[in-house]
């Protein structure tokens, strides 16, 4: 029975009334376009894509951006609406004032000009403080960007310094949470991924060069978000710094500032205490815990607990890197307990596991020539628990100097001068480029240094946030340097495991099967001298892979064969080879079954089948062009090689 | 009372008669002239023009008394303006007196002072010079300028008291003398002439002897007289000389004469005086025309920062200077009012605005925060995409890109390249160069922000790795066999010729088949061999039909206009032979038609005739019965039982579908409108329904009850072909617009499926006779088979399985297979197709 009484009419309901076109709004709100653009901004609304645009529309086909009617109707009760009015009534006044000259007025008035406050827009924004770290990416990514912009007219020169000072203070933090988790030298930039208290967050840091600014770039817009991501990094770094009981704002060296100390310009302070923590130890303080730390492991010696010695090394070294002045004195403690009582401690919540491999560092002293861009490195070497120190050149504070003995690693990425006598320092260190750093960081080892001497050709670096196995899932190319890593990874963990070899070694076998095994056995002593040959698996069948490849070749199975006799693994052998002769015709078979059964689908899932289709062969093509690819430069090199060394 | 006159000419002549001289000396010794004139009246007519006192000294030639007058207000007048020294403009109240003696007009006169002017003159000098330096030659001027300037009588009063000259007498500036009465005794107050006169301040009174008023002088060009003056009288042309005369003026005038100015009223000449040159040559300098005035006296502060010792004004203050504003008071009620209120915090001076004392950053987030409930218009900014191996700055060498590769994305538009970035590969970090797109990037992020319209996604994304995931679960064909895989006996016919229509007996042994030349072959079906043929008119054949009854074995063939039952005579035995020719030609015997085909039934059209074959040799070779119908066949329909068939041919009208019966050779036109162009008819299997296809619809009809049963709408363009399952419940309809409908006539009048899978228009729909299987054939070329469970439950859907794409037959002229026709006992298909070939499709 219809409803009688209460007729539907049309665009009283619907998309009709949830959504509203920009015009609308603005007519709405009274404000200029640009004021509204700024609210838009500040407040996070966007334009919505609705799913009729002309029911949404009322019926017109005209291009409209739509937003959502509710959020206009909240902005009209946004208090910095308000000020925005104010603001325009304000300029008026002035602009009056100082055109009839009366400057009292006008010095009056611009004293009492409004100002709003974003504080509420950020809470209403972010209700709880995870919600703000979900969204730090892009905030911290245009700081940033603007802490290593010249100051124009447009930017002012107050704002880069807030940048870079913003900047400097999330660094901080990072290196002294030791959160910092991924590091990916692009030709973007660097990308830096950090897990802070549970969220990812990652940022792109340019390189150090003077960055090309368009010149149709639309500044206000830029300075306006720069508006809203400076207020919410001031916070989020507020609550973060007094989550690990620290004063924020930190205090600014000016003097080291302006020596171009970088990070280190900045001092720490805890709060309750009103101690300033050093911000790196002085000289002194190092060499006397030095002293003491080598004591200890001297007495350790004695009693005879070698094995504990790399942990204890480890654990000094950290204390050493937190740079947190062991003073205070139980009562403070106390009292710290009773202001925060949840534990403050960097590592406390994570597993061992993050611990280790963030204190990757911790007992190597790293030196960075001259020709090393100094605030990355230091930052990701703190970050991961070592100590750097740096050529004069790029600026003031460091803590040791290039002769320094203890320096393990010497940073060096200048082109090797054929017949050059090599630098003397003294002590033992490695010469290593950047990328080992990076890389190492990466792959949570320390990698070999040969490959990273100066002057020897660099092994590719590999993005860290590519997901090898989703990869390699969804049929996608896997670079044969990843599939070596995540071998090495998962002889590992069969190692720890050492328990159902037989099934592991079947996978094994599934994966190496495009491999070469020259390569198999090269790699297996480049990457992890320690662990690659652990296996018999990994010892490899030739024969019995050759015949999983072409189960047709008779005499290859016969050679398997008797491999997989000797080894016990007959059965084994004849499985694989029949699978490899089964999966041929039945792949095409099902594929044309498919096809038949296809006939069945609607229409919308017809066209999702066929998108999806067209998306994984076009995946498939690009795999399997890399595939080539790869193979065509190894045969080149294979090729090249003899030439040379005839 | 005063004489007025305006008389210039003579006093013109007087001042031509003066040297020049310094214009402060001037006045005074012009005074002392006119004295000395007043004295010997000599002048009868004097002008008093009211310029200067020359005017009076020597153009006054009024009445004697008045001269005397003016004399004594001139002594005084000496007297009075000593005191102002920086006056010093010629003119006295004399103006007063000006034009007083208007009835003086002698030229001649004129002309003899002017004549007499510069020895008296002379004489004059030598007086002026004994007399002294009280020159005050302005004051008479300057009186003149107050005079017009201030009311008579507030002229005395302002300003004396701080001038006053204690030097000077009481009254020198007052136009009035005490005097003692002579008649009384006592002192009265006895006013200036010139001031009670009445006439004397105001020059408009100024009267001219000439009264003809603004007149063209003209008009008194030939008269005697220049006008009348008030009194009515002529004012006669003063004398003018002849050229000697001029010559003369000429010569003694020392200024050559440019000194005089034409009056025109009077017609007389007049000569300006030393002040009014004065005047000129000042003016023309740019200077002040006053030349007494000094630029640079020191000004006088009335109103000054320094108090006085008494007050400017006399007046008392008043009291509203002693008490408050009641309106201030108010107003500053208003403010503290809401200060106290609240409403207004003052600001301390010097501290910046409220809002900024709440410190910059604090504590915003606390451990009582609770999550916004997830909302499903709120749609949170997707994060930037994390790089890949190929962002790498020393990525692997499979990921550079060739050249090609390059220059392919070169060329992209920019929104093309989606953020791609080319590969380079760099041997060390420090090579590094920076990357230009950076803040651009950027600032497309923030756009992205604020500016991109963000969807919402009903459904959350299907996580499908593979996309045979989509594909529906259905039995494996294998399960479902047995059906026709593989083309075995080929029934080509010759040339290739087009072969429309096919058909397979109802024993499965013969399979007969109508081309495009006209010709009905008959096939050995499981041989293929080519056992008989007829020719059936030379229009293409479209339909050729066996009956489906196996005792008869006979077929229906629609050639052009003709419905021609054709058994194989030859072929069968003599039983069969007999009996089927039998059952078809009863009819000729039953029903009362003649030889000659005329049938007599009313009820059969008119335009369908029931004949035989003329010759015995077309009866030996098995044509039993040729029908004539209106319109071109296009298709032919058996009836179960096999008696019945229907026929459906083109441009035929209400003709278009006939119902004809063997036995009894009647024809039946059961439709008598018609709705649509008729594409298809069929039979139902079971019940007596009738379906007809028209071009987008198909309609039910009860044959018994002879009323339309059901109308399905398959939502196609263009109807080809329709069949019926053999359990009566379902229908198959093919389209020229490439897709085939299934109908289930339980369920609605729409279809329960519409499938789309062959790339060209479908010809023929079929199913199997015994089989679960139906087939479609196509103008691609193919010939796809499908299994179809139809269950006897209600609720459970048909099954559709798709098994077997079978290829084989050539498309030509874009038309694939024709016609496909099921095996009535084996899951067999015959096919024809436009290449001219038949085949038999088997398992």
């Amino acid at each position: 029975m219809a409803r009688t009484g209460a007729l539907k009419k049309k665009g009283e309901s619907g998309a009709a009334k949830n959504y509203i076109t920009r015009n609308q709004a603005i007519k709405k709100l009274q404000c200029t376009l640009g004021d509204f653009r700024r609210l838009c901004i500040l407040k996070g609304i966007y334009p919505r894509e609705p799913r009729n645009r002309k029911k949404a529309n009322k019926g017109s086909s005209a291009p409209a951006s739509f937003y959502y009617s509710k959020d206009i109707q909240y902005l009209l009760h946004e208090p910095v609406l308000g000020k925005l009015r104010e603001h325009k009534a304000f300029a008026k006044k002035l602009s009056k004032a100082i055109g009839r000259g009366e400057w009292g007025l006008a010095k009056n008035l611009e004293e009492t000009k409004p100002v709003y406050r974003i504080d509420h827009i950020i809470k209403e924004r972010y209700p709880t403080f995870t919600d703000s770290l979900r969204d730090l990416d892009d905030a911290l990514s245009l700081i940033v960007l603007f802490a290593s912009l010249p100051a124009t007219t447009s930017i002012p020169a107050s704002i880069i310094t807030n940048c870079a000072r913003l900047a400097a203070q999330w660094q901080l933090y990072v290196m002294r949470t030791k959160s910092l988790r991924k590091v990916f030298l692009s030709i973007k930039g660097i990308y830096f991924q950090a897990e802070v208290q549970g969220q990812t967050v990652t940022w792109l840091v340019p390189y150090m060069f003077t960055q090309n600014i368009p010149s149709d770039l639309d500044f206000r817009i830029m300075l306006t978000f720069l508006e809203l991501y400076q207020t919410l990094l001031g916070f989020v770094f507020f609550k973060l710094y007094t989550d690990i009981n620290l004063v924020y704002p930190p205090k600014l060296d000016d003097i080291l500032d302006e020596n171009g100390a970088g990070i280190g310009a900045l001092l720490l302070e805890e709060s309750g205490k009103g101690l300033v923590v050093v911000r790196d130890e002085t000289e002194e303080d190092k060499e006397k815990k030095r002293v003491y730390a080598k004591d200890v492991r001297k007495q350790i010696r004695e009693i005879g607990l070698g094995d504990n010695d790399a942990a204890e090394k480890a654990a000094v070294a950290e204390d050493e890197a937190m740079g947190v002045a062991p003073t205070a004195t139980a009562d403070d403690a106390a009292l710290e307990l009773d202001v925060f009582p949840v534990d403050t401690e960097a590592g406390a919540l994570q597993p061992e596991s993050v611990l280790s491999s963030t204190s990757l560092f911790s007992s190597y002293f790293f030196y960075l020539s001259r020709e090393v861009t100094r605030p990355t490195l230091e930052f990701v070497i703190r970050s991961f628990g070592g100590q750097v120190g740096w050529d004069a050149v790029l600026g003031a504070g460091s803590p040791f100097d290039e002769n320094d003995a203890r320096i393990t690693h010497h940073i060096v990425d200048r082109p090797v001068v054929p017949g050059a006598a090599p630098r003397q320092h003294p002590g033992k260190r490695a010469y290593v480029q950047p990328q080992w750093v990076v890389d190492c960081i990466n792959r949570k080892t320390l990698l070999p240094t040969d490959d990273y001497a100066p002057g020897r050709t660099l092994p590719p670096h590999l993005s860290p946030f590519v997901d090898e196995d989703e990869v390699r899932e969804r049929g996608g190319y896997v670079p044969l340097e990843a599939k070596r890593i995540m071998d090495v990874d998962m002889a590992e963990q069969e190692d720890d495991e050492d328990s159902d070899e037989d099934d592991d070694e079947d996978e094994e076998e599934d994966d190496e099967e495009e491999e070469e095994v020259d390569e198999d056995k090269k790699m297996a002593k480049n990457v992890r001298p320690t662990v690659g040959l652990g296996k018999k698996g990994k010892k490899a069948a030739p024969a019995l892979l050759a015949a999983a490849k072409d189960p047709k070749n008779e005499s290859l199975l016969h050679a398997a064969e008797l491999e997989a006799e000797a080894r016990d693994e007959t059965k084994k052998a004849k499985k694989a080879a029949a699978e490899g002769k089964d999966k041929g015709p039945k792949k095409i078979s099902r594929s044309q079954e498919e096809q038949l059964a296809s006939i069945m689908l609607t229409g919308k899932q017809k066209k999702l089948y066929n998108k999806m289709t067209y998306s994984s062969d076009r995946k498939k093509e690009e795999t399997a062009k890399l595939e080539k690819r790869r193979k065509d430069i190894a045969k080149q090199k294979a090729k090249s090689l003899p030439n040379a060394g005839l | 009372m005063a004489p007025k006159g305006s008389s210039k000419a003579p006093k013109a002549s007087t001042s031509k008669a003066l040297p020049p001289k310094p214009s402060t000396v001037a006045p005074k010794r012009k005074r002392r002239s006119q004295e000395e004139e007043d004295a010997q009246n000599a002048f009868a007519a004097a002008d008093s023009l009211g310029l200067g006192p020359e005017a009076l000294a020597f153009g006054s030639d009024g009445e004697d008394e008045d001269d005397g007058e003016i004399l004594d207000e001139d002594d005084e007048d000496d007297a009075v303006e000593e005191p102002f020294p920086e006056l010093d403009f010629g003119e006295s109240e004399d103006g007063s007196f000006d034009g007083e003696d208007g009835d003086d007009d002698d030229d001649s006169e004129d002309e003899s002072l002017g004549e007499v002017d510069p020895d008296e003159e002379a004489a004059l000098l030598a007086e002026i010079e004994a007399e002294d330096a009280e020159e005050d030659d302005g004051s008479d001027l300057d009186e003149l300028i107050r005079r017009h300037t201030t009311k008579p009588d507030e002229g005395e009063t302002p300003g004396t008291s701080w001038e006053e000259d204690p030097t000077l007498p009481n009254d020198y500036m007052k136009r009035s003398r005490t005097v003692t009465s002579k008649i009384t005794g006592q002192e009265k107050t006895e006013w200036d002439q010139e001031i009670d006169a009445g006439y004397g301040s105001d020059s408009s009174t100024e009267e001219t002897t000439n009264r003809i008023g603004n007149v063209p002088a003209y008009f008194y060009d030939d008269l005697p007289h220049i006008g009348y003056d008030i009194d009515g009288k002529k004012v006669m042309r003063p004398a003018t000389g002849d050229e000697l005369d001029k010559f003369l003026e000429g010569i003694e005038d020392a200024d050559g004469g440019w000194t005089t100015v034409k009056d025109k009223l009077h017609q007389q000449n007049v000569a300006l005086t030393e002040e009014e040159l004065d005047l000129i040559h000042r003016l023309a300098k740019g200077e002040n025309p006053d030349a007494a005035y000094d630029p640079y006296t020191p000004t006088i502060e009335y109103f000054s920062s320094k108090v006085l010792p008494t007050p400017l004004v006399g007046r008392p203050e008043p009291k509203s200077r002693f008490l408050p504003s009641k309106w201030e008071h108010k107003k500053v009620m208003k403010i503290v009012r809401a200060i106290r209120t609240g409403r207004i915090v003052p600001r301390r001076p010097g501290a910046s605005s409220s809002s900024a004392e709440k410190p910059p950053f604090y504590g915003l987030w606390s451990q009582s925060d609770v999550a916004s409930a997830p909302h499903p218009m709120h749609m949170p900014a997707p994060k930037l995409a994390l790089p890949s191996h190929n962002e790498s700055y020393n990525p692997p060498e499979e990921y550079l890109w060739t050249k090609d590769e390059k220059d392919e994305f070169n060329e992209r538009e920019k929104e093309d390249k989606k953020g791609q970035v080319i590969p380079i590969k760099h041997s060390s970090l420090r090579q590094v160069a920076a990357y230009p797109e950076f803040v651009q990037e950027r600032f497309e992020r923030c756009l992205d922000l604020y500016l991109a319209p963000r969807m919402l996604r009903r459904r959350p994304k299907l996580d499908i790795k593979d996309p045979s995931e989509l594909i529906p679960k259905l039995p494996s064909p294998q399960d479902l066999r047995p059906f026709p895989t593989t083309a075995s006996v080929e029934y080509p016919h010759p040339n290739g010729v087009r072969t429309r229509c096919v058909s397979i007996d109802p024993t499965g042994m013969w399979v007969v088949t109508g081309a495009e030349d006209g010709e009905v072959r008959l096939w050995e079906c499981a041989v293929g061999r080519c056992a008989m043929k007829w020719k059936c008119g030379d229009g293409p054949i479209y339909g050729v039909e066996w009956c489906p009854d196996k005792e008869r074995s006979l077929f229906a063939v629609a050639s052009s206009s003709k419905v021609h039952i054709i058994a194989p005579l030859p072929l069968l035995s003599e039983i069969d032979a007999a009996r089927t020719s039998q059952f078809a030609l009863a009819g000729f015997t039953s029903a009362s038609t003649d030889d000659a085909g005329n049938a007599k039934k009313h009820t059969q059209p008119a335009e369908v005739a029931w004949r035989k074959p003329k010759g015995d040799a077309e009866r030996e070779e098995g044509r039993l019965v040729e029908i004539d119908v209106p319109g071109t066949l296009k298709q032919i329909v058996w009836h179960k039982r096999g008696d019945y068939f229907s026929t459906v041919s083109a441009p035929a009208g209400n003709r278009s579908v006939l119902i004809h019966q063997l036995t009894k050779h009647q024809t039946q036109a059961p439709f008598t409108k018609q709705k649509g162009e008729v594409q298809r008819v069929s039979f139902h299997p079971s019940r007596p329904h009738f379906f007809v296809a028209t071009q987008r619809q198909i309609r039910m009809y009860d044959l018994l009850k002879q009323e339309l049963v059901k109308t399905l709408n398959p939502g196609l363009k263009w109807i080809s072909s329709l069949d019926v399952h053999p359990l009566g419940d379902n229908l198959i309809v093919g389209s020229y617009d490439r897709r085939l409908v299934w109908h289930d006539l339980d369920l609605s009048s729409t279809p329960y499926k519409t499938l789309r899978y062959h790339s060209r228009a479908l010809r023929q729909v079929a199913f199997s006779p015994v089989y679960p299987l139906f087939l479609s054939t196509s103008d691609d070329g193919s010939i796809h088979i499908f299994h179809s469970t139809v269950y006897s439950d209600l609720l459970t859907n048909p099954l559709i399985v798709p098994l077997k794409v079978l290829k084989g037959h050539e498309i030509k002229d874009s038309l694939g297979v024709l016609d496909a026709k099921w095996h009535p006992r084996e899951p067999w298909v015959v096919s024809v197709g436009a290449d001219g070939m038949g085949r038999l499709w088997c398992t």
